[in-house]
């Protein structure tokens, strides 16, 4: 019985990405593509592992306790430009790059979290004036031209197997030993199911929602060195342009939620991502056009949200039809 | 009394902050000796189509809901719009394909979040997604590559702006009218701001999701036609900035995201011409992108932390 119920749950959550990579694999030998040709096939897949999951811990972090927030692009962008330049002046090697990504994220993440506490005003409306102000701040910075770094070995040096696994690895220990085994995390949680009934028993829900977003702070203070050193150059964005990284982790987060069921939700959104990492993987070797990778993911987004809000229903009319 | 005083002012803060931005253009205008009526020109061309759109919007956004895909709407109904005048050389077929794309758009978004019981926000960016691939679809293979023109000619005559006010006031005035006089802003109001007691009471949530989404739709389509006339020349970055410029437009001009009782249809036209007031002053003072940026998400946060002064809750508000 219990074994039973155990290969239910590892199949339950691993059922998606194997799914998903037969399915990938099956067009992609049709049309005579290996999908892991080479090591560089393993260091894009990683590289999406790392950055899609860390995005989506950033994002559901908040999400999750109904705090909406759009500003987890400009942190990731601010805070890599910040690091990046203080590395380029100084010549330090690309770990102290990261460490002080880490930092600036997290303290990005503490100002966006004071001004949500100080004005009480509704998340998503002060991560619209964060989101502004940093990517105001990056732009200022950078005199609009941006960071370039391509020549600079060092920090380019650091896209590897090897480092990503370990960003993938620690940021998920990190994330489960902190909301699963603190008292933070059972705070969090706590919060999370009844704000109201929590606060009267005194749990303190300002300090949690600082720790969530610093938290998430660092996180996107690790994506923005992902995603730096991998092309050598930080792009500018004003007017929102940086939103769009909010938008890589929905599509993991919801088949992390599902997972969930099965598993640990934190290794849910890992699984998550390596689903997505398959597709994106698969987009490139396919070389399937932008406009339509976008088409295809967004509709995959949405079939898949139609089955999860109407899984009940769905499973009733199939349970009537049999009757 | 004071207290209801105090909190009738600082429910007109955003109307307050729109006054001290027009006196603040004018004086600087002045001093720096441009052109006002020319620069008062600029204002209401940049400002009338995130208006009209944000209008709409107001309806969406009293149930409570938002939808982020608003200005990839604006630009996909433009570009079809566009390719039918090129086809066709029908100014009406085209104002008319402007109008239908956008509410067919708005009618897709509603229909998946309420019949497929789909979260409003999750929709709405999965829409931005594929409108924004379908604005380089339909541009690569329509266009030359990188644009798609409509003969400026065709539409020089509607460059004006007794024009485009007028479009503006009467999709104001029709939205006002529905808004404040008729059932479906009653019932709105009383959807967003209790939604599990309005449907208790027998309002449909879907039926008026469904109408909010198609009245916001008729303001997409008129913000296509008027930013065909205003630019007829089309590119990827046709009204690419409207999107979120009507979420901000809406929220400054004292719009609770919230929705419900407290929504009001004016925020959205006080929002898109204080914004458009407030980049025109950080143009006068040359600052750099940057820097005015950053001016701007400080007197955002600013102004809505004042008009929002009255509603704090004792928890951190979700």
């Amino acid at each position: 019985m219990k074994s039973n119920s155990i290969i239910k749950r590892v199949l339950g959550a691993v059922c998606i990405p194997i799914i998903t990579f037969l399915i990938i694999f099956i067009i992609c030998q049709s049309r005579g593509i290996a999908l892991f040709d080479s090591k560089s096939h393993w260091i894009i897949f990683l590289r999406a592992v790392a950055s899609v999951m860390l995005t989506t811990f950033a994002l559901s972090i908040n999400l999750n306790s109904g705090r909406f927030d759009f500003s987890i692009g400009a942190i990731s962008l601010l805070s890599s430009v910040i690091s990046a330049q203080i590395c380029i002046k100084l010549g330090l090697p690309v770990v102290v790059m990261l460490l002080i990504s880490i930092a600036v994220g997290m303290l990005l993440g503490l100002i966006s979290g004071t001004i949500y506490v100080i004005t009480k005003l509704p998340p998503i409306i002060v991560s619209l004036g964060v989101t502004l102000l940093y990517e105001g701040i990056a732009f200022a910075i950078t005199a609009g031209y941006g960071v370039s770094f391509v020549t600079n070995y060092e920090l380019t040096s650091f896209p590897s197997i090897r480092n990503y696994l370990l960003v993938i690895v620690i940021a998920l220990a990190l994330i489960i030993l902190i909301f699963d085994y603190t008292s933070f995390g059972y705070k969090y949680r706590s919060l999370l199911s009844g704000q109201k009934v929590s606060i009267n028993t005194g749990i303190k829900e300002i300090p949690n929602a600082l720790g969530c977003y610093i938290i998430a702070g660092g996180l996107m203070g690790v994506v923005g060195v992902i995603s730096s050193t991998n092309t050598g150059t930080i792009q500018m964005s004003l007017n929102f342009g940086s939103i769009g990284v909010m938008f890589t982790a929905f599509l993991p987060m919801f088949i992390g939620g599902f997972v969930g069921r099965f598993c640990n939700e934190k290794i849910g959104y890992l699984i998550g991502a390596i689903t997505t990492a398959f597709i994106s993987l698969a987009y490139a070797r396919l070389k399937v056009d932008s406009s339509v990778q976008q088409i295809i993911t967004a509709v995959i987004l949405v079939c898949f949200l139609i089955y999860l809000n109407n899984e009940k229903k769905i499973f009733k009319f199939k349970k009537t039809k049999k009757e | 009394m004071k207290t209801n005083a105090k909190k009738s002012i600082m429910n007109l803060a955003p109307v307050f902050g729109l006054i001290v931005l027009v006196a603040a253009f004018l004086i600087v205008g002045h001093m720096k000796g441009i052109n006002i009526s020319y620069g008062l020109k600029s204002v209401i061309n940049q400002s009338v189509v995130v208006a009209v759109v944000a209008t709409g919007a107001v309806f969406i956004y009293t149930l409570g809901s938002f939808d982020i895909s608003l200005g990839a709407s604006v630009a996909v109904s433009a570009i079809l719009g566009g390719m039918v005048y090129i086809k066709t050389g029908n100014l009406l077929l085209m104002f008319a394909t402007c109008i239908g794309v956008a509410v067919l758009v708005a009618l897709t978004n509603s229909v998946l979040a309420s019949i497929f019981n789909l979260p409003v926000f999750v929709t709405t960016i999965a829409m931005l997604s594929v409108l924004n691939a379908m604005v380089l679809l339909l541009i690569g293979i329509n266009g030359t590559g990188s644009e798609i023109s409509v003969p400026s000619d065709a539409v020089a005559h509607l460059d004006n702006i007794p024009f485009k006010v007028a479009v503006l006031a009467l999709y104001i005035l029709a939205c006002v009218f529905i808004f404040n006089f008729t059932p479906i802003g009653r019932k709105e109001k009383f959807l967003g701001g209790n939604p599990l007691c309005a449907q208790l009471t027998g309002i449909s949530i879907k039926k008026y999701s469904i109408i909010a989404f198609i009245i916001s739709g008729i303001g997409v389509g008129l913000g296509a036609f008027l930013s065909i006339v205003y630019a007829p020349t089309l590119t990827r970055s046709t009204a690419s900035s409207v999107g979120m410029d009507v979420i901000i437009a809406i929220v400054f001009g004292g719009m609770p995201v919230s929705g419900g009782a407290r929504s009001k249809i004016y925020a959205a036209l006080i929002g898109a011409f204080s914004m458009t007031f407030l980049s025109q002053i950080m143009t006068l003072f040359n600052l750099n992108s940057g820097i005015g940026q950053i001016v701007k998400a400080a007197i955002f946060i600013l102004v809505v932390f004042i008009a929002a002064s009255n509603h704090r809750q004792k928890e951190l508000p979700r």
